[in-house]
């Protein structure tokens, strides 16, 4: 990790109630956790130690949940980490718009407009033709840090 | 490729036929299309009988790539069509082979010669069994003259060549495949060692002897140099044989009481050291006859001449001599006559004489070689000595060199090693240098001499003069590492630097080190202690004014080291007093004189010091707190309150002197319960709990303390029953259930601290309080998450990162808890499982998108029925099943048609991943579910409430198999449990599986056709199991006239042919044509017989199917035979008994070897 890529982290946009801290050691593979401001899943934990009778490291390769960029940090072991509270909700697809956006139905019934369809397009295409078919189709929108964005689709199809 | 068959074999043919090759040899040299070039040159080996082509090619062709396809060609097409070669053209063959390469024999073109003569023995082999005793003579007629030099110093050449070739074919370990069963390379095998190896060796001999003097007469290097070279190598690969027919002393293998036993004893421990065992025939042509002597006096001729042109220390000749040498000194067994070892003792000093000028003196030898000297020599040497040492006691390979010099072998083992390890610690550096192997080589000479070997672990007294050799060699290992270590410190790469992973690198030394200090005991303990103490000094006046580093990287080398000296691993067992440490000590009267409770005492007291804040800061370095926990975790297995001392006496019976019955007693009881032991045992509970708690991330030291030191405690009653009554253990448990810094500690940690508590409940008086005790540690977890997950916004709740902290954290003790469940505390963890049952379901809901926590419910559930199972009565089991069947459904209404998007390939598959171990638990639920009908401790049965076990699995399967897609099936783990669950089900209840629904019914079929094709053998094996199970079932229903599987057997919707008509044709295609292990022949016989019994009518059709096909008349026949006699040769009946399956088992293999050589190249 370079030096240079440090100069923009600060918490203050992520929110006090947004990240939680914990204790680097204690963060574990497929957690998550925050590296540069930005709301991570774990993929590759590994601990060293500084100098031989030193105390421990831990190294975090972390994959952005939102634009599946990779990023690394090293923290000492004893010390905070702020991890993201990523949430995740599922909602039914009751339309999709012609400019992009999707429309969902929330639980209490009233419906959620202001989301875009994924950029991926094998995702946009399940979703697009799913919905074309005419299938029941659930999606999980997974929010972390003040963004948002659908990660997962489920057919709950005509029974 | 029609063109390559010589039916009309014109020149023209022909020629055009060796152009072909030849182009298509340049072109693969050139690299010119390549892959078009190697089809024509397999399609000339695949092609019906090219013989005359390719000897064509090898006569007549220039290039020699195309000489080496042919000969490749010949040997590929023989062994395939050899049952229906006339025998003449199978010797014609062979013959070919063997004149062309005596003919060819100065041949610069040494591959294809060797090509040649390897592909003339492997034909030879291929009808060894075939072939009468004069026709074997007649082609080792022309072998023979040819090495015994009749034609010239070439052929003589070609012809031990040609030996080595066939020797190297006949051994097993080396031999090529020629689709036959193992039983034939055994026979082959076995007819060599007995009727030609020592003829062979003979020649070889005589092949040496011939060409001697001129060798050593000549200053130049000449022609039979090379010959010579060859015989030496020949006479070493015989010796290498491994040989099993030792004529007169049956098998000392066999009789694993007789006293020979040390040698499998010993060459089990050092697989490098290959023992030479014969057998009473060999010796006239390799002891009585002066064949050593020659061999020593020739080396001891090229020694001279290292100075000459053409020759050097490592020249192939010299260096052929030398191992030969060396692998003489490892001859044993009944070879020599049994007069007390007289003439092996002989032997071995003959060679040991031969071998001292390349080891002795030690110190000349290792400045010779510092100064350029090349030092294959004296390696081979320290090997000579190792070979000796392998095949004799201690006492033997002492005594050997006392016959020619003042001192005894240890003495000059000794010297030698130390001048090694100086030079080691002049030069230290990472290269692996002459002083690294010969360091090795002499380590493993020193365990071998020492290692016990008359399973009571006691190893012999070594002689005065031994035990001061030993005792020199241990001190100036110590200073070694010592000097090692200090220098280590300034390398800052401690990256890789754990203690696991280094003490398992230097395990083997480090034991082999323990061995040396053991065998001096009283000069080695006390060396230690001194070590210890001046380290400890030097870091008390020197805190805050020196810079440690140094010396702490050396206490922790030094307390390796003490481990291994004082302890042995227990391997799961709890480990004795090392014998030395208890017989060695006479006259220590006075317990806290004995050397060995000194040095313990002196490093726990140091250990004690941890405790205060100010000195761990300075001086207790998290690596060096790892070896203080490990030290303490060895140490405790074997001297802290041992079984009483009155088991040891019972176990040696060899104690006359009073004396040192004492000092074992003095040194045993110290630490025992009515002593010390209490007051350590307390030091240690404190020194763990403070490690838990105060070096915060240190997972690695905390793992240590965890796994290793605790474990250790609780493992024996006699510890539990103090611990439960101490006030740190006390402590710890509080800690546990109330502290915020112990819910820090890793998973793992978190797992074994829970299951440490919770077996610890054992040492409790009665049942009653051992539940009590386990309540009170796990009721706070319990009810947390009860309260949890009542909460109304349990949802959002939930989602919160320390929540999910929290509920992890509690879920893996659980889950620690529950592996730890004994008779004594199964209620507790019984009941601490249903009062979550309601909470798990509720949090598999919340948490279905957090993968990590789903797997940890899953696997804490898994392991909690697979430790209550077997316990469980009736009414419990129901209602414990029933959740299962609630948690399996749960879990596939989450993930059945579930697809993850992301943008990043890496989560993509870790979310694969997580889904496999997933399904991995839920596949080890359902094996544990299965095992309440093999193991079942309750006290009525479990159909008393209509529970039906083969139900409840069958419908698992139907929730669980819709998820297991044969993209999961790839992961080997998956793979291997999921077909392991399946053939046991299928074996078990197969009637279960007729009810299945038809989309689970032909998942499953799918996955056992998937599972037919893996590469694995043990998952084809399963399924042909689950194979044989099935048909064998459905053939036995319909024989009494039931409908078996009914619609699944006659074939519906997407399987018009029934299942087993369509896996009869997908077995019978495999067998036939595809590639698989021989080891796979016997399974797939009792899984096709019962195939061909459901379907007769298919296998007829199959059969005459494959007949059809057959456009070669002859090739027709044979096929039409070969299958007429699989279900009629032998007796075959139509039941499914054992011995029917047998014969059947013998018609398959030998229609294979009829038939598969054709059906697979058309």
């Amino acid at each position: 990790m370079s030096d240079e890529e440090h100069h923009f982290e600060s918490k203050a946009d992520a929110g006090a109630s947004k990240t939680y801290p914990q204790q680097a050691g204690t963060i574990r593979k497929n957690g998550y956790i925050v590296i540069k401001a930005r709301p991570c899943k774990v993929v590759e934990v590994s601990t060293s130690k500084t100098g031989k009778h030193g105390h421990a490291k831990c190294h975090f390769v972390g994959i952005d949940i939102f634009t599946a960029k990779k990023l690394e940090d090293i923290v000492p072991s004893s010390h905070n980490c702020d991890v993201p509270h990523v949430n995740r909700t599922d909602y039914q697809l009751i339309d999709i718009s012609e400019d992009g956006f999707v429309s969902l139905l929330t639980e209490s019934g009233d419906t959620k407009d202001d989301l875009r369809l994924p950029t991926d397009d094998n995702l946009l295409k399940q979703i697009k033709d799913g919905f074309a078919e005419g299938k029941d189709l659930v999606v999980s929108v997974m929010s972390a840090m003040g963004e948002e964005q659908i990660c997962a689709l489920k057919d709950i199809g005509p029974k | 490729m029609q063109g390559f068959s010589d039916g009309g074999a014109d020149l023209a043919q022909l020629q055009s036929t060796m152009r072909t090759i030849e182009v298509a040899c340049t072109s693969i040299q050139m690299h010119i299309n390549p892959t078009a070039a190697e089809a024509t040159i397999l399609s000339l080996a695949q092609s019906p009988q090219p013989y005359k082509a390719c000897q064509f090619i090898l006569e007549n062709s220039q290039v020699a790539n195309a000489r080496f396809q042919a000969v490749a060609a010949i040997r590929d097409a023989a062994i395939r069509e050899w049952s229906f070669l006339s025998n003449e053209d199978r010797r014609s063959l062979i013959s070919f082979c063997l004149c062309f390469i005596m003919q060819h024999a100065s041949s610069p073109e040494g591959y294809v010669q060797a090509k040649v003569s390897s592909v003339a023995a492997q034909l030879m082999k291929r009808g060894w069994l075939e072939f009468t005793a004069a026709e074997k003579e007649a082609f080792f007629y022309q072998v023979k003259q040819a090495i015994l030099g009749a034609h010239g110093v070439d052929v003589q050449f070609i012809g031990v060549n040609f030996l080595e070739s066939l020797i190297s074919e006949f051994s097993p370990s080396t031999s090529s495949a020629m689709g036959l069963p193992r039983e034939f390379h055994e026979q082959c095998r076995t007819s060599l060692e007995l009727n030609y190896l020592k003829t062979f060796y003979f020649w070889a001999r005589d092949a040496a002897l011939s060409v001697t003097n001129k060798i050593i007469e000549s200053d130049a290097v000449i022609p039979e140099v090379k010959v010579c070279t060859a015989a030496l190598r020949l006479m070493l690969q015989i010796l290498n044989w491994e040989f099993r027919h030792d004529t007169n002393s049956t098998k000392a293998s066999i009789n694993v009481f007789s006293a020979v036993v040390r040698h499998d004893n010993a060459s089990s421990k050092r697989s490098e050291c290959v023992l030479v065992q014969p057998g009473p025939a060999w010796c006239d042509v390799l002891i009585s006859s002066g064949h050593v002597g020659w061999l020593l006096g020739l080396y001891a001729a090229l020694r001279q001449k290292f100075s000459c042109k053409g020759y050097w220390l490592d020249c192939p000749i010299a260096v052929s001599a030398r191992k030969l040498i060396v692998q003489f000194c490892s001859l044993t067994g009944s070879i020599f006559a049994s007069d007390n070892g007289k003439m092996q003792e002989n032997h071995m000093l003959q060679l040991l004489s031969g071998i001292l000028q390349w080891i002795d003196p030690p110190d000349v030898v290792s400045k010779a070689i510092e100064e350029g000297k090349c030092e294959s020599e004296m390696l081979d040497g320290c090997r000579a000595l190792l070979s000796i040492a392998t095949v004799t006691t201690h006492f033997v390979f002492d005594q050997l060199l006392k016959a020619i010099r003042p001192f005894g072998t240890l003495t000059l083992l000794s010297t030698l090693m130390c001048e090694v390890v100086k030079v080691l610690m002049t030069n230290n550096t990472d290269e692996e240098t002459w002083s690294w192997e010969a360091r090795d080589i002499l380590l493993d000479t020193w365990t071998i001499l020492l290692v016990p070997m008359d399973g009571s672990g006691g190893n012999a007294l070594l002689p005065p003069e031994g035990k001061h050799a030993a005792a020199n060699i241990f001190a100036m290992i110590v200073e070694s590492e010592l000097k090692v270590a200090s220098a280590s410190v300034a390398n800052d790469d401690g990256d890789s630097d754990y203690l696991q992973a280094s003490i398992s690198a230097m395990d083997e030394r480090l034991s082999s080190y323990a061995l040396i200090a053991r065998a001096a005991i009283d000069i080695t303990i006390p060396l230690l202690t001194r070590h210890f103490s001046e380290r400890f000094v030097r870091l008390d006046q020197g805190r805050g004014i020196i810079d440690p580093t140094e010396t702490l990287e050396e206490l922790y080398s030094l307390l390796l080291i003490t481990g291994h000296v004082l302890a042995d691993e227990g391997d799961g067992e709890t480990p004795l007093v090392p014998t030395a440490i208890q017989t060695d000590f006479v006259d220590i009267v006075e317990a806290e004189k004995h050397p060995v409770v000194v040095l313990s005492a002196s490093i726990i007291r140091f250990a004690e010091q941890s405790m205060d804040p100010e000195v761990r800061a300075t001086v207790f370095s998290p690596r060096l707190m790892e070896a203080v926990i490990w030290f303490l975790a060895r140490w405790s297995h074997t001297y802290l309150m041992p079984l009483e001392e009155s088991k040891c006496h019972l176990s040696h019976g060899y104690d006359h002197q009073h004396q040192s019955i004492h000092s074992r007693k003095a040194l045993l009881s110290f630490f025992g319960e009515h002593n010390q032991g209490q007051i350590v045992l307390n030091i240690i509970v404190r020194i763990s709990t403070m490690t838990l708690m105060s070096y915060p991330g240190e997972k690695d030291l905390q793992g240590l303390t965890c796994h290793h030191l605790l474990h250790t405690l609780v493992r024996r009653k006699n510890i539990c029953h103090k611990l439960v009554s101490l006030d740190s253990w006390r402590d710890l448990a509080n800690a546990f259930i109330n502290e915020k810094v112990l819910f820090l500690l890793s998973s793992a940690n978190q797992r074994s601290l829970a299951q440490t508590l919770v077996l610890s409940a054992s040492g409790l008086r009665n049942s009653e309080a051992s539940n009590q005790y386990v309540r009170g540690l796990m009721v706070h977890m319990t009810t947390y998450l009860v309260e949890l997950s009542n909460k109304k916004n349990l949802k959002s709740v939930a989602q919160q990162p320390d929540i999910i902290m929290s509920v992890s954290c509690f879920l893996e003790r659980l889950r620690g808890a529950a592996s730890a469940a004994e008779p004594r505390t199964q209620r507790a963890v019984y009941e601490m499982g249903i009062s979550v049952m309601n909470p798990v379901l509720l949090l598999l809901e919340v948490y279905k998108h957090e993968s990590a926590v789903i797997y940890l419910l899953l696997k804490f559930i898994v392991d909690w029925v697979d430790g209550q199972i077997s316990y469980l009565e009736a009414q419990e089991t129901a209602s414990v099943i029933d959740f299962c069947m609630r948690l399996l459904q749960l879990y596939s209404s989450h993930n059945i048609g579930k697809i993850s998007i992301s943008l990043s390939s890496t989560l993509l598959s870790e979310a694969k991943t997580e889904k496999y171990k997933d399904l991995r638990a839920l596949l080890q639920l359902l094996s544990s579910l299965c095992s309440k009908d093999l193991v079942d401790f309750s006290s009525d049965s479990i159909e008393v409430e209509g529970t039906n076990i083969s139900q409840v699995v069958y419908f698992g399967l139907h929730i669980v198999t819709p998820l297991i897609s044969l993209e999961l099936l790839k992961y080997p783990k998956l793979c291997h449990d999921y077909f392991s669950l399946l053939s046991h089900i299928l074996e078990v209840y197969p009637e279960t599986f007729a009810q299945l629904n038809s989309d689970a019914f032909a998942h499953i079929v799918g996955t056992l056709d998937f599972g037919l094709h893996h590469q694995d053998l043990e998952v084809v094996n399963m399924c042909l199991g689950a194979l044989k199970a099935l048909a064998s079932y459905h053939y036995r229903k319909m024989c009494a006239g039931k409908t078996g599987l009914g619609s699944h057997a006659a074939g519906h919707g997407n399987f018009p042919e029934g299942i087993f008509s369509r896996f009869l044709r997908s077995l019978l295609q495999l067998l036939l044509f595809e590639d698989y292990s021989p080891d796979l022949v016997s399974a797939a016989a009792d899984a096709l017989l019962p195939l061909i019994l459901c379907e007769q009518g298919v296998y007829q059709r199959l059969g005459n199917e494959l007949i059809e096909r057959q456009a070669n008349p002859m090739l027709k026949s044979r096929l039409a035979n070969a299958l007429h006699s699989l279900t009629s040769s032998n007796h075959l009946s139509s039941t499914l008994d054992r011995v029917n399956y047998q014969r059947f088992r013998k018609n398959l293999n030998s229609l294979l070897i009829e038939v598969r050589g054709f059906l697979r190249t058309m």
